[in-house]
């Protein structure tokens, strides 16, 4: 008897939906960030249906390495299996549906309920309850109520990410061409990439796309926002995205990374020349392993997002996930990625240095939540909600020649992920299945 | 709270009216935001450390219980940082600064002892940063400080500073202050 979750069955779409945003006039409405109604839309068909980003495999080490996390809102747990492989479950008991597991992370042989006993191992099977007889005496089936399985589990270069749709594309196709971006920092030396020990989180109240948004495709708000950062960690302001040669903007059924090719550009607000020194050290071997092109991709002026809340920035080796608590409120989960064969000097000054930068003690991060707290707050006003915003930098920058792979635009002063991201949000809120979901894809799906 | 606090010699009536002067000075500064007048009061070898909380099972604990000196932190800083973080709140361009943001720190439970270390003593309190920003947000944070307060030719200078909170998720956007 199978345990795993089943797709959902999805409402209809909101009728009044169209008028919350055009994409291809470059405009949305201040409602997407504050409306109930289109949050409750987005719990079943972003966030029952899409990849969602669970665990560094560097966090589950071992047979029984467990952490828990949430998948939109619903709780989960991420266990490593015996075999090697990992799953992901619900994290409520069948019985009365109390969670099984109230620790963040740890190493089990299995997860006990504390209301009635019940009591699963690792992959999630029944194997036991308290008063055990009395289930024998109503002919009780322990293989039918084990921990609900999430459908679909698999990793990236040491990402993993899981969907609870068992019709959701595979994550290779969700992804597509993005991995080939991804590998610019999570795959840049042999032996990848771990996560440092432990889990920063806090709390905005703002909605989840105006961060998710932010990290796709928002260099923009770098100049501005964080000017007294910049001149706090560098003693000047933030290097002049303009003025860079070169830059793109590329998406992929919704996630996005905009870049420079500065290889520094990023590490450098940390304010640890040994930092810029080893990015420097690696790029020979990275242009080896991945190509001159992503050699300068490394640490550079840079940012991402995988949709719909999974986001990092180069450089400055933060890795977070929005997690959505409603319209108007995120739980922020971050992290700090490394590549394993770094020297431990190395490690620990980028642990200090997107803490100093991207954390909720950052300096860089401070101004950010205030802005995006008051794009979420100023939607209360129905009126304010009603008006268009705009989204239209960069309208027709679309490269149709490139050898690069994925959707490519010019420059990364450019709100193409942008509007790509929405439009893919749009499309999802729009499709009863993954079908109906159309692809606006127009760029390459592999590199060449 | 987190931390079985080492047996010590108890510190002397003055002393501890000394110490606890100091910390009440301290936060008087940082709501005044007399911020280089509080650097003063710093160590220049200080360790200002506040860790991230996590959430484990009693049987699963981290190297302190909670915490571990080698994860993530809210702070893990020494004097550079924190002169970074004071230029930061002076710039003109600290947007989320202007408005100003509210401060009051309520400091309790001071006990004062006697630490191994030459002219230190390990000072034990607690706190409660209220913050306002804008016409109505409102942020506490409340937690425990461990400090090593040394006695200097300039006088009680802050060597080291442990800060828990009891949180493992933190209920607010930011820490723009000091704790």
């Amino acid at each position: 008897m199978s345990n795993i979750i089943k797709t959902l069955d999805v409402t209809d779409a909101l009728p009044n939906l169209k008028k919350v945003c055009n994409l291809d006039e470059g405009r949305i409405s201040g409602e997407i960030f504050y409306s109930q109604e289109i949050y409750e839309q987005e719990l079943e068909k972003v966030f029952a249906r899409c990849w969602l980003f669970v665990a560094h495999e560097s966090q589950l080490v071992k047979t029984g390495d467990y952490i828990t996390t949430t998948m939109g809102e619903d709780e989960v747990i991420v266990v490593r299996q015996k075999n090697g492989s990992i799953k992901v479950f619900l994290n409520a008991c069948p019985h009365r549906g109390n969670k099984v597991c109230f620790s963040e992370s740890g190493s089990t042989r299995g997860f006990i309920c504390n209301y009635h006993g019940w009591s699963f191992d690792t992959a999630g099977n029944l194997v036991g309850q308290h008063e055990s007889g009395i289930y024998e005496a109503s002919e009780f089936d322990k293989s039918k109520w084990g921990l609900k399985e999430v459908a679909q589990v698999d990793s990236y270069k040491g990402l993993v990410f899981a969907t609870f749709d068992p019709e959701a594309p595979s994550l290779k196709e969700y992804l597509g061409p993005m991995t080939w971006y991804l590998d610019a920092l999570f795959d840049n030396q042999e032996g990848g990439t771990e996560f440092v020990g432990g889990c920063i989180r806090s709390t905005y109240e703002c909605n989840w796309k105006i961060a998710a948004e932010n990290f796709v495709g928002d260099i923009l708000h770098a100049g501005w926002t964080h000017d007294s950062a910049a001149r706090a960690m560098l003693g000047g302001a933030v290097a002049k995205v303009s003025d860079f040669p070169e830059s793109y903007s590329v998406n992929w059924n919704g996630h996005g990374y905009e870049f420079a090719l500065d290889t520094v550009g990023n590490v450098a607000v940390l304010g640890e020349s040994k930092l810029n020194r080893y990015v420097h050290t690696i790029k020979p071997s990275v242009a080896e392993r991945l190509g001159e092109f992503r050699s300068n991709m490394i640490a550079s002026v840079s940012s991402a997002t995988i949709f719909p809340n999974f986001s990092f920035l180069p450089g400055q080796n933060t890795v977070r996930v929005w997690q959505p608590r409603g319209p108007n409120k995120i739980e922020l989960f971050t992290w700090v990625v490394v590549n394993k064969s770094a020297p431990e000097e190395i490690k620990e000054m980028w642990r200090k240095g997107a803490m100093m930068t991207f954390s909720p003690t950052g300096v860089f991060e401070m101004d950010d939540g205030e802005n995006w707290e008051y794009c979420t707050k100023t939607a209360k006003g129905k009126v304010t909600a009603k008006q268009d915003l705009f989204v239209g930098l960069g309208m027709d920058t679309l490269l149709e020649e490139t050898p690069l792979p994925g959707n490519v635009y010019e420059g990364q002063l450019n709100e193409a992920n942008s509007r790509a991201f929405y439009q893919y949000w749009f499309d999802l809120l729009n499709a009863k299945s993954w079908t109906e979901v159309p692809n606006r894809n127009k760029g390459k799906a592999e590199a060449e | 709270m987190f931390t079985k606090t080492p047996d010590l010699p108890i510190a002397s009536m003055e002393e501890l009216f000394e110490l606890s002067a100091f910390l009440h000075k301290e936060a008087r500064l940082l709501d005044e935001e007399r911020f280089e007048e509080w650097l003063e009061m710093l160590h220049e070898e200080i360790h200002y450390w506040m860790p991230g909380i996590e959430n484990r099972r009693r049987e699963n604990p981290l190297k302190e219980g909670f915490y571990d000196k080698d994860h993530m932190a809210y702070f893990d800083d020494r004097m550079r940082d924190l002169q970074r973080r004071v230029a930061r709140f002076r710039q003109p361009s600290a947007w989320a600064e202007n408005p100003a943001t509210r401060n009051v720190h309520i400091i309790s439970n001071v006990e004062a002892f006697i630490a191994p270390e030459a002219d230190t003593y390990m000072v034990c309190s607690t706190f409660t940063s209220i913050r306002s920003r804008g016409l109505d947000e409102e942020y506490v944070i409340y937690g425990r400080r461990y400090d090593r307060i040394q006695r200097t030719e300039g006088g009680l200078k802050l060597l080291k500073r442990l800060i828990l909170i009891p949180n493992a998720t933190l209920s607010c956007k930011n820490i723009n202050t000091f704790l």
